[in-house]
């Protein structure tokens, strides 16, 4: 067993005697405790002010051999380094008549060398190191859930946060402008338009477009805007370089009728243009379902633009 | 006279029902700092119908205040359809998912009853949306500062992963707790749980997607419901696509 251990590099031992000192100290930690909750109420205050003087004080007994051989082992390397012939165990009865009230911190253990030996001197025997124990986690045998904390009123304070955002997602959703835009939706939108037949687009200009067969068409007129079912909240305002992306279409005129006239008209930039027949109708691509009735005094009310096609003369009063 | 009477019994009413609302948000203080205790008295079957009634209460309304927020960006009508489909999507899944849950456990030697799994399953949820309501004010922020959709909607899909992560934290150690009572399976318990999370977070996937919009697509008009059609899947990695300039969603 010692060549065994004389084999074993002085790392290897330093790293055996840290874990073994390591276990030993977990253990007396666990004596202390034990006695300390066993112990009566007069010897409770004892052994607390004891720990306060002397916390971590090694104490006789086989569990504390360990900080004793660690100690040892320091006494051989001093020996060693400074040449000197001491016995590799003369460190260790000063360890072990140490007083109790030292306290951790103190350096290094005083040698008193006068004291005699308590235990044989010689080379205290290798011990494996024991396995390290855990603490038992939740819901396993052993564990204790911890002390429970005491209210500090969350309930009440996460009302208010909820308070807080209900009255922020109003204020958010106010209109603010003219056009009845709230705060939340004021921003122009920068990417994202979901590219489809229908979609109102409006660049750096008047104009506004709605794409069909992903070709822009002209809205002509706030006529034709409304006539089209369309608002102010379906126009999305878009860079002039996104709107170049698409092939232009025909643009979306509404055609004017009243009851009592033959005579359709097309309204262009607020201005009524009479079309001439029924074959510059289908020419310019209208279609019958365009075709909306008016009163004829509103019609007569609009101002008059030029007649389609352009040489067609005069236009009639509808 | 009777007037005065009625008006206090009835202010008294009103008052009695907000007390009782506050004191259901109060279980969120029980669950975020006494957890382990929260989870004991459910293990117990300590008040398991107060706990449920709480946090149902709590997590359908921070999550209706968390879903008005998303819908906020398109319109009020969108802002109070998300307020109503946001809780929607938790309860749903939560009532899809929760047998298979619990007979997978007793399979495996649970003894825990539906009630208990449905109350740990609620705290996750709990967790979830209080987690959620935290970062509403931040979204907010971003609502009023950002303009881009495809940003939004990915800034609040990783808030959603990261409230859910912590709230499947919270499912785990409560599982691991309540089910410390049947030692025998409690391996297999766990693996089952795991493989829970997996299939609870593809169906709440799905639900989500069937039961969009939640922030509503600035191009187009407010539906209460989209047609079926692509996955939420492909959507997340096309939004990335065009976060990162490889393409435009059309």
């Amino acid at each position: 067993m010692a060549e065994q251990r004389d084999d074993r590099s002085t790392t290897d031992q330093i790293l055996d005697l840290l874990l073994d000192a390591l276990s030993e100290r977990q253990k007396a930690r666990i004596a202390a405790r034990q006695r300390s909750a066993s112990s009566p109420p007069s010897g409770v205050y004892q052994v607390s002010e004891r720990a306060a003087s002397a916390p971590e004080e090694p104490e006789t007994g086989p569990e504390h051999e360990a900080p004793t051989a660690l100690k040892r082992l320091a006494a051989e390397q001093r020996s060693e380094s400074s040449g000197s012939a001491e016995p590799a165990g003369s460190a260790e009865p000063a360890a072990s008549a140490e007083p109790a009230a030292r306290t951790e911190s103190t350096p290094p253990v005083p040698e008193r060398r006068g004291s005699p030996p308590e235990k044989p001197a010689g080379p205290t025997p290798w011990k494996a190191p024991q396995a390290y124990r855990r603490d038992p986690g939740p819901g396993e045998e052993g564990w204790e859930p911890p002390p429970r904390l005491p209210s500090i009123n969350m309930g009440r304070m996460l009302g208010r946060l909820a308070i807080l955002v209900a009255i922020l997602i109003i204020l958010v959703n106010i209109p603010v402008n003219t056009y009845g835009v709230s705060l939340a939706r004021i921003l122009p939108e920068t990417t994202s338009l979901i590219i489809r037949d229908g979609l109102v687009l409006k660049g750096g200009g008047p104009e506004i477009y709605m794409v069909e067969d992903e070709q822009l068409r002209w809205i002509s007129s706030m006529d034709a805007f409304e006539h089209l079912g369309l608002t102010w909240g379906d126009v999305h305002v878009v860079e002039d370089s996104f709107l170049k992306r698409f092939k232009t279409g025909r643009p979306i005129h509404v055609l004017l009728k009243c009851g009592s006239s033959p005579h359709i008209y097309r309204l262009e930039n607020d201005q009524k243009r009479w079309i001439r027949d029924i074959e510059t109708f289908e020419a310019e691509g209208h279609e019958w379902e365009d075709v909306r009735f008016v009163p004829c005094q509103y019609l007569r009310d609009l101002p008059t633009g030029p007649s389609i096609p352009e040489d067609a003369g005069p236009p009639p009063e509808p | 006279m009777s007037d005065y009477t009625v008006t206090g019994e009835a202010s008294r009413g009103i008052r009695g029902f907000w007390q009782k609302r506050v004191e259901d948000l109060a279980v969120i203080e029980t669950i975020l700092r006494n957890r382990h205790h929260f989870f004991l008295e459910i293990r117990d079957g300590v008040g398991l119908g107060e706990k449920v009634q709480a946090m149902l209460v709590s997590s359908i309304f921070f999550l209706a205040l968390y879903g008005a927020v998303l819908g906020s960006t398109h319109s009020l009508w969108q802002a109070l359809s998300s307020g109503v489909k946001l809780p929607l999507l938790f309860l749903a899944t939560l009532i899809v998912c929760s047998p298979t849950l619990y007979f997978f456990n007793v399979l495996f030697g649970s003894n825990q009853s539906l009630t208990q799994n449905v109350a740990l399953i609620l705290t996750a949820i709990t967790v979830t949306s209080v987690l959620l309501l935290s970062f509403a004010p931040i979204v907010v922020f971003f609502l009023l500062t950002t303009s881009g959709y495809q940003f939004f909607k990915l800034m609040n899909v990783a808030i959603f992963a990261i409230c859910a992560i912590v709230g499947v934290f919270f499912l785990a150690q409560g599982m691991g707790i309540v089910s410390s009572a049947g030692k025998e399976g409690a391996g297999a318990r766990r693996t089952v749980m795991w493989l829970w999370v997996i299939v609870y977070a593809f169906v709440g996937s799905q639900m989500a997607w069937t039961l969009r919009p939640f922030i509503g697509a600035p191009s187009m008009e407010f539906e209460l419901f989209r047609q079926l059609g692509g996955n939420f899947y492909t959507n997340i990695f096309a939004s990335i696509g065009e976060i990162l300039g490889f393409f435009v969603v059309r």
